[in-house]
């Protein structure tokens, strides 16, 4: 279990594979899901738990479930997966095979252009666990967007407030 | 803790790839793009937890709100062209209109 980060890592990378060959986008989206679960236990294991919650809640819950919605309104009767078109395995299985050989070639030695060791646990101890930290890093970063951050919160709550009419009139067509 | 930035930087450069190459479907695009969003929020995210900088954690956050915008007007484009069309495919998008 000591390297579960790098292997969550490496599951990352396939599931991006995953909806990069393009099947059918329910599929995709499928694999979009996972893809962000691994990403936000990446996350976590360096000690982001509000980052991860985030992805949970904000990314996959806001953004996949609209998407949810309009692959199901867009889509057709024979969704094709990854095993029913030829095209898509072989770019699945390419994919895959790049980060096999990835992979194998990480573990096959000390470089001398990287010049960090692998083994070193320093990367994968997960913060926060001694009981003995009074900041957490990532909940006071994300309060300090309401006070030093102001201005960005000002520019993205306007954004977001704009960004809902030009979604009306675009759909409109009156753009 | 750099092998899992390359694995992480190799998904942005997959998904990018995904998006750049048209199938039959557009959406399938978009859920490309996503997956972009989605990889630079990892990796923002976790630069700024291993600098221990607690400050910089504003910028995914940020991220997700651009990228929450930039859904939003893909996908009304997207519902325009299957208004017109019926199905979001590729070949369909001839006229340089929607």
């Amino acid at each position: 279990m000591m390297y579960v980060v790098f292997i969550m890592s490496v599951l990352y990378v396939v599931g991006f594979i995953g909806f990069s060959s393009k099947p059918s986008p329910v599929y995709g989206g499928m694999s979009l899901v996972v893809s962000g679960g691994l990403g936000c236990g990446i996350v976590m294991s360096s000690g982001g738990s509000f980052l991860g919650l985030v992805v949970f809640l904000v990314y996959l819950g806001g953004m996949m479930v609209v998407f949810g919605y309009t692959i199901a309104m867009a889509t057709e009767e024979y969704p094709e997966t990854w095993g029913s078109n030829v095209v898509v395995l072989s770019a699945f299985l390419v994919g895959l095979l790049m980060e096999v050989f990835m992979v194998m070639w990480l573990f096959s030695g000390e470089h001398e252009l990287v010049g960090f060791y692998f083994s070193g646990l320093e990367g994968l101890m997960v913060l926060g666990e001694g009981g003995f930290e009074y900041v957490r890093e990532d909940y006071s970063g994300g309060a300090s967007l309401y006070s030093y951050g102001f201005w960005f919160l000002a520019m993205a709550g306007w954004m977001l407030f704009v960004s809902i009419f030009i979604t009306i009139e675009v759909t409109r067509k009156r753009y | 803790m750099p092998y899992i930035y390359i694995n992480i930087i190799l998904a942005f450069v997959i998904s990018l790839i995904g998006t750049l190459i048209y199938r039959s479907h557009l959406i399938s695009s978009l859920l490309c793009l996503e997956g972009m969003i989605l990889s630079l929020f990892t990796l923002n995210a976790l630069l700024s937890l291993n600098i221990n900088f607690a400050l910089s954690t504003i910028v995914p956050l940020i991220l997700l709100v651009f990228a929450a915008c930039e859904a939003a007007v893909g996908l009304a484009l997207l519902i325009i062209i299957s208004n017109t069309y019926g199905l979001d495919y590729v070949q369909n998008l001839n006229l340089l209109q929607c």
